[in-house]
């Protein structure tokens, strides 16, 4: 394993940065969305991200471009107030995906790519990433980063209480859309290099098994970025050394993570439960 | 005469087609503890809302003079989503957001009022409980504790009372009237029970079906007499 881990440093180092990079930042951004409950705004934009760079292959224009463009678009379309309408935000969301999965695999079948590329982009390999994804990532995904740091408490009060973060000076519709445009530039820069659905389950799984352990905002934040990072070294070592796909491996990877996290809180519940007993009874 | 602390002439707000306040002029001097009481559905949330300025004005025109502070609020029903990592202190220091440099660090004396609104809420030994594990009664003392360690001059409470036991709000009641007494602090409650309302003042503000009105305390307490469109007031 360490061999392996040693040869994959020395042969892939792109993919192990990208990877790393991606783990974190979109690890930090799913806490949020986990938070706000909008988890379907994640393989959304994700999917859309896809049509964008699919759409930008066909025209020849940079595919970063077409899928922050693409993005920005969706969410400033998802920010109108769409409580007052006649459809739920979530059917929206479900029309939107569907409409970005079918797109992207039509514009990438006019463009005369193969089959290699559709499944490329949908399903990405980040194991091919190279020094061109590694300097959009690092370009896009660290200002993010540092920006959802900065920023971290008006964010976490303008979701979790928006009417008294309001009364408190919070714009928080304002905080609100940047968080949304920030997910979208991050879903964007990964997606080029990890594909859909690593990106959408760097989102998810990381950020649910740290809501599971942590106590406080910034355990939680502290341990999905190590569960993603973990999922990543692991999954991709492992992937080299069985010669397995490396984006599945680390997605299974990560999803077995919450479950490890729940069996976790559970042993730790226990003992502290029989420790509480024992301290009762010595007290008798 | 001082100068009203919060003004509003011919507000109107409503949700969809429907009115909840209509042509509503509503003033509050400074220093006043006013009860804010009605039927079920009569419009007191929205009152208190609107004169926040979280309900958009179809018409009308509001003003609060704040002096760059904030007013404390407590919402009615605490829709905290357990899910968050919050201990109870987090909620509680969330009050001074306002206050907070760039770094939105509090430094020690700001701790020092977070640990007295703690003490005096009864969540000293709970502060670093979830939010999402306390019981009903321990959440909304988590939220009148954020409320009050803002040290605003003027509070909104909508329910507040809600979820307390008799004796935590028998307390609540009488910090309330201390702190006007004692501090001059302007207080707007929509509160529900009746009986308590010649303690807190001698005047309630009555709202029912988009009308505002000011009633003595004495006859709201006696709820089949007020009604301000029957044009007894």
């Amino acid at each position: 394993m360490i061999a392996d881990f040693s040869e994959l440093v020395r042969l892939f180092p792109n993919a192990l940065i990208c990877g790393g990079v991606m783990a974190v930042v979109c690890a930090l951004v799913g806490v949020f969305v986990l938070l706000k409950r909008v988890v379907f705004i994640g393989i959304t934009l994700s999917e859309t991200a896809a049509c964008g760079i699919a759409g930008a292959m066909l025209l020849g224009l940079p595919p970063l471009f077409g899928a922050v463009a693409l993005t920005a678009a969706v969410v400033a379309f998802l920010s109108l107030p769409w409580e007052k309408g006649p459809l739920p935000r979530d059917a929206l969301l479900g029309i939107l995906f569907l409409a970005a999965s079918a797109a992207s695999i039509l514009l990438v079948a006019h463009s005369g790519f193969g089959l290699h590329e559709i499944k490329v982009l949908l399903y990405g390999d980040l194991i091919l990433a190279g020094p061109a994804d590694r300097t959009v990532l690092l370009l896009t995904a660290l200002p993010a980063l540092l920006f959802l740091l900065l920023f971290i408490r008006p964010i976490l009060y303008a979701f979790l209480d928006p009417e008294a973060a309001q009364v408190m000076g919070v714009a928080c519709r304002r905080w609100e859309l940047a968080f949304f445009f920030l997910l979208g530039l991050v879903v964007s820069a990964a997606s080029k290099s990890g594909g859909v659905l690593l990106v959408f389950c760097y989102l998810v799984a990381p950020p649910a098994a740290a809501l599971l352990l942590g106590r406080s905002i910034g355990a939680v934040l502290l341990i999905a970025a190590l569960a993603g990072i973990l999922a990543t070294l692991g999954g991709l070592t492992l992937a080299y050394g069985r010669d397995w796909p490396a984006n599945q491996t680390i997605i299974l990877l990560a999803c077995a993570l919450p479950a490890a996290a729940w069996a976790t809180k559970a042993v730790l519940q226990r003992a502290r439960t029989a420790r509480r007993r024992a301290a009762k009874e010595v007290r008798k | 005469m001082k100068a009203a602390v919060l003004e509003c002439t011919g507000l109107s707000v409503g949700y969809g087609a429907e009115a909840i306040l209509d042509d509503v002029d509503f003033s509050v001097a400074p220093g006043e503890l006013l009860p804010i009481v009605g039927p079920n559905g009569g419009g007191k949330t929205t009152f208190l809302r609107s004169l926040l300025g979280l309900v958009p004005l179809r018409r009308g025109r509001l003003h609060l003079a704040l002096d760059g502070k904030p007013p404390g609020y407590v919402p009615q029903h605490h829709r905290l989503d357990p899910l968050y990592p919050m201990s109870a202190r987090a909620i509680v220091a969330m009050g001074l957001y306002p206050e907070l440099g760039f770094w939105r660090r509090p430094d020690h004396h700001q701790r020092r009022r977070i640990d007295q609104a703690l003490e005096k809420f009864g969540l000293g030994g709970r502060q670093a409980k979830h939010f999402g594990e306390l019981s009903g009664g321990l959440r909304q003392k988590c939220l009148l504790a954020r409320a009050f360690v803002t040290g605003a001059d003027l509070f909104f409470l909508d329910e507040p009372t809600a979820g307390l036991d008799a004796a935590s709000e028998r307390w609540f009641l009488k910090y309330l009237v201390d702190l006007n007494r004692e501090q001059g602090k302007t207080i707007l409650m929509a509160h529900h029970r009746l009986e308590d309302l010649s303690f807190l003042a001698d005047t309630v503000c009555f709202v029912d079906r988009g009308r505002v009105a000011r009633i003595p305390a004495a006859r709201a307490a006696r709820p089949s007499e007020p009604d301000p469109q029957g044009g007894a007031l």
